[in-house]
C-alpha cells in the first residue's frame, strides 16, 4: 500500500490489540486506490520523491540480493534500485499496480522479479525469503503497523534488514506545532501528523533502531531495523 | 501498452519466487498451474488467480477447488 487517504475503517490504530481484518476493509482500501491511483505520482508522488530515493539508496547500500518492497504502488522507486537487486514489490491495489507494471515494462526493468497483489499484513511468503524489505510511506495507513513489522521481520532472513520511510510525528519543537495545528485538515488529506515511532515499533526495537531525517526539510524519517 | 494477444501463452512466473511463495493462509508450498493462470492451495482448497501477470494472493480473491 501507499500514501493515499484512507477512509475509516481504516485508520491506523495505535492498539496493539488485534483487530479481525475483514474483506470489507480490504475492499474499502481498495475503492480508496482505485480513485487515486491515476492522480497519486503528480500529487504525493512529488513529495515523496527525497524519501523514496533515500530508501532506495539504503536499500542499495545493504548487503544481499534478495529485496521485497511492501506497498509498492505505482512503483515509484523500482527504478532507483540498483540493477544487482532482485526486487520484488506487492501491494493491496490491482490499480496502483498496474501501473506499476506498465512503469517495469516501459522501463525495461529487468530487476524487478515480480509485482503481487497481498495484503501486507499477511503477505504470501515463506520465512526468511528476503534479505531486505522496504516499506516507504505505508507503516502509517495500514490498520496495524505492530502487524506490518511482524510480518516483515517474519519473511527477512535472520542477519537482515528492515527498512521503513515515513512521516512520523516531530517529538518537540516547531515542527510539532505546525503538526498540531494543521491535524485537522491534514487527516482529510491522508496525513497522519500524529503517527508515532511507539505505534510501528515496540521499546526492543526502537532502541536498535537507525533512525535518520532525511533532508531537506527532515519531513521524513528513515529507519534501519536490523532482523 | 498495446493489447496483448489473447492466444499468446501467459508469461510464466519466476522459478524463483515460486520458490518463495505460500498460501497465505496456510503458509503452505503452491501447486503452480500455467496453463489456468492459478496458483493452486491444496491445503486451503483455493486458487489464488494471475490476472495480466499479478498474483493475487486474497483468498477473497480466490476459486475455491471442488472437493474430489
Amino acid at each position: 500500500m501507499t500514501y493515499a487517504p484512507i477512509t475509516s475503517p481504516r485508520a491506523p490504530s495505535e492498539d496493539a490489540a488485534p483487530l479481525p481484518h475483514t474483506a470489507l476493509d480490504a475492499a474499502s482500501v481498495r475503492a480508496a486506490y482505485r480513485r487515486w491511483a491515476s492522480i497519486y505520482d503528480a500529487s504525493f508522488g512529488g513529495v515523496s520523491l527525497w524519501g523514496r530515493r533515500a530508501a532506495a539508496a539504503a536499500v542499495n547500500a545493504l548487503p544481499g540480493r534478495r529485496v521485497l518492497e511492501v506497498g509498492v504502488g505505482t512503483g515509484l522507486a523500482l527504478p532507483r534500485y540498483a540493477p544487482d537487486k532482485r526486487v520484488v514489490g506487492i501491494d493491496l491495489s490491482p490499480e496502483m499496480l498496474a501501473l506499476a507494471r506498465d512503469r517495469v515494462a516501459e522501463d525495461g526493468l529487468v530487476n524487478i522479479e515480480a509485482l503481487l497483489e497481498m495484503d501486507a499484513e499477511a503477505t504470501s511468503f515463506a520465512d526468511g525469503s528476503f534479505d531486505v524489505a522496504v516499506a516507504m510511506f505505508v507503516a502509517s495507513v495500514v490498520p496495524q503497523p505492530r502487524r506490518l513489522l511482524s510480518e516483515m521481520q517474519r519473511v527477512v532472513r535472520p542477519g537482515g534488514h528492515i527498512l521503513f520511510v515515513n512521516h512520523f510525528a516531530a517529538e518537540r519543537g516547531p515542527r510539532w506545532w505546525i503538526e498540531r495545528a494543521l491535524a485537522p485538515a491534514s487527516r482529510k488529506l491522508g496525513w497522519h501528523p500524529d503517527f508515532r515511532f511507539e505505534a510501528l515499533l515496540p521499546p526492543e526495537a526502537l532502541a536498535r533502531a537507525q533512525r535518520r531525517a532525511i533532508p531537506p526539510f527532515g519531513l521524513f524519517t528513515l529507519i534501519d531495523l536490523p532482523v | 501498452m498495446p493489447d496483448e494477444d489473447a492466444a499468446a501463452p501467459p508469461p510464466p512466473i519466476d522459478p524463483r519466487l515460486l520458490e518463495v511463495l505460500v498460501c497465505p493462509l496456510t503458509k503452505t508450498t503452491l501447486i503452480y498451474d500455467r496453463a489456468a493462470g492459478e496458483l493452486i492451495s491444496r491445503a486451503a482448497g483455493l486458487a489464488y488467480p494471475i490476472r495480466d501477470g499479478i498474483p493475487i494472493m486474497l483468498a477473497d480473491e480466490a476459486r475455491r477447488l471442488e472437493t474430489p
